[in-house]
């Protein structure tokens, strides 16, 4: 099997050990991602002192950077690897923090907008993405895990989608690497193309969410343009990520009547298995700020709270991305990603300045 | 095709998930916050 993506198999272990185990990666986390803030501070500061022209970079790329250069060339030793792994952790309890700075009012309007949109989105994506898998010859298999991970939300849609339509290791292994890559990608050209299509933050958000497709790399993409955009991306990105279970269900329901996977029993128990909770969190914690359950300045303190979380997220991101580990998945199943993405891209840009212009958030 | 039934729930014991633990955890913090355990939190 392909080592690309290395996840960690859970040993039946004490959870007072379990815990002690993720200690060294978080602070790890923690570590690198306070570093980028003092690097975005400082680095400007310095520039400034000596008059030079230097752009103001974000502690988002910065903790990426870092944690690329440390993944790429010490590597991350094993006693991290447990905690680095927790980096999901933080980005849903970050998301359903965030919920506190969305008024229930602005979720339902944007939040209207944006499932039209994500509608139209994964149909299109997972449309393409099959297409695409038959002219590049792909196994079937692999090419519905490659069509969720671009359409829906990237690798845990693989890992949900792996286990309901039976697929192999090595297929959600290479469909993984792909996606991770080319998210990796799309981290550094979104913002860039972003700026040089003059799109605002509401645009610019929405189109991230769109388009990126893992949740980690999305909410990063957001953050990377402007503290508004990455609000938005995160809220479309999350209603991607609600569709996870439809996508999911639809596929095994396939692949059982093809006979290639087991029959799918309580549908209603089976969508609840795959719904992202975090998603129920973030809207419980809108309703309560849109009630004023809290002041300013808690909400002040919870937006604070989500950020430290995305901190440890943005450098779990640059850490588990290993250059060399992704060029040994091969070239067809990358080929075939990195077409669909740039369509995917292209086509969900026309959306978002359509939807602008007919809309106009 | 197999006899076998796709639940969608693993034959484990009952546990929450990452991303319920998430959600415990950060509402959790939130209770904290609007209790005034936390006052304020830098950034």
């Amino acid at each position: 099997m392909a080592d690309a993506v290395v996840i960690p198999q859970v040993q039946p272990v004490q959870p007072a050990l379990r815990f002690l185990r993720i200690v060294p990666g978080v602070l790890l986390l923690a570590a690198i991602g306070y570093a980028g803030k003092l690097l975005e501070v400082n680095v400007g500061k310095y520039a400034k002192s000596h008059h030079w022209v230097f752009p103001n970079i974000e502690y988002v790329l910065w903790a990426i950077v870092l944690g690329l250069l440390i993944s790429n060339t010490i590597g991350v030793p094993e006693i991290f690897r447990s905690g680095v792994a927790t980096y999901e952790f933080w980005l849903k309890a970050g998301i359903v923090l965030l919920g506190s700075r969305f008024l229930l009012g602005d979720i339902l309007k944007l939040g209207g907008v944006s499932l039209v949109l994500v509608a139209v989105e994964i149909v299109g994506s997972l449309a393409f993405m099959t297409l695409l898998g038959r002219l590049f010859k792909l196994k079937p298999k692999l090419t519905t895990l490659l069509a969720v991970g671009s359409a829906v939300c990237g690798v845990s849609a693989i890992i949900a989608t792996k286990g309901a339509i039976d697929a192999d290791d090595e297929d959600s292994s290479f469909s993984i690497a792909a996606i991770l890559a080319l998210g990796t990608f799309a981290l550094f050209t979104f913002p860039l193309i972003g700026h040089y299509l003059h799109l605002g933050d509401r645009a610019y958000g929405i189109w991230a969410g769109l388009a990126v497709d893992n949740t980690a790399e999305a909410t990063a993409a957001g953050a990377l343009y402007s503290d508004a955009a990455g609000k938005l991306a995160v809220l479309v990105k999350s209603t991607r990520n609600a569709m996870i279970g439809f996508v999911v269900l639809a596929y095994a329901i396939y692949w059982a009547s093809q006979g290639q996977a087991k029959a799918v029993g309580n549908k209603a128990a089976f969508l609840w298995q795959k719904f992202p909770k975090f998603v129920l969190g973030f809207l419980l914690i809108s309703v309560l700020a849109t009630y004023s359950f809290f002041n300013k300045e808690q909400v002040g303190a919870l937006a604070n709270l989500s950020r430290w979380a995305f901190l440890l997220t943005f450098a779990g991101v640059g850490l588990r991305t290993n250059f060399r580990d992704m060029r040994k998945q091969g070239l067809r199943p990358f080929a075939v990603g990195a077409i669909g993405e740039v369509a995917i891209a292209i086509f969900t840009l026309g959306l978002v300045i359509g939807a602008e212009k007919l809309f106009g958030f | 095709m197999s006899a076998e039934t796709n639940t969608g729930q693993d034959k484990k014991p009952w546990r929450l998930s990452l991303d319920s633990w998430a959600v415990v955890v950060a509402l959790l913090a939130a209770l904290l916050v609007r209790a005034g355990v936390f006052k304020h939190i830098p950034w």
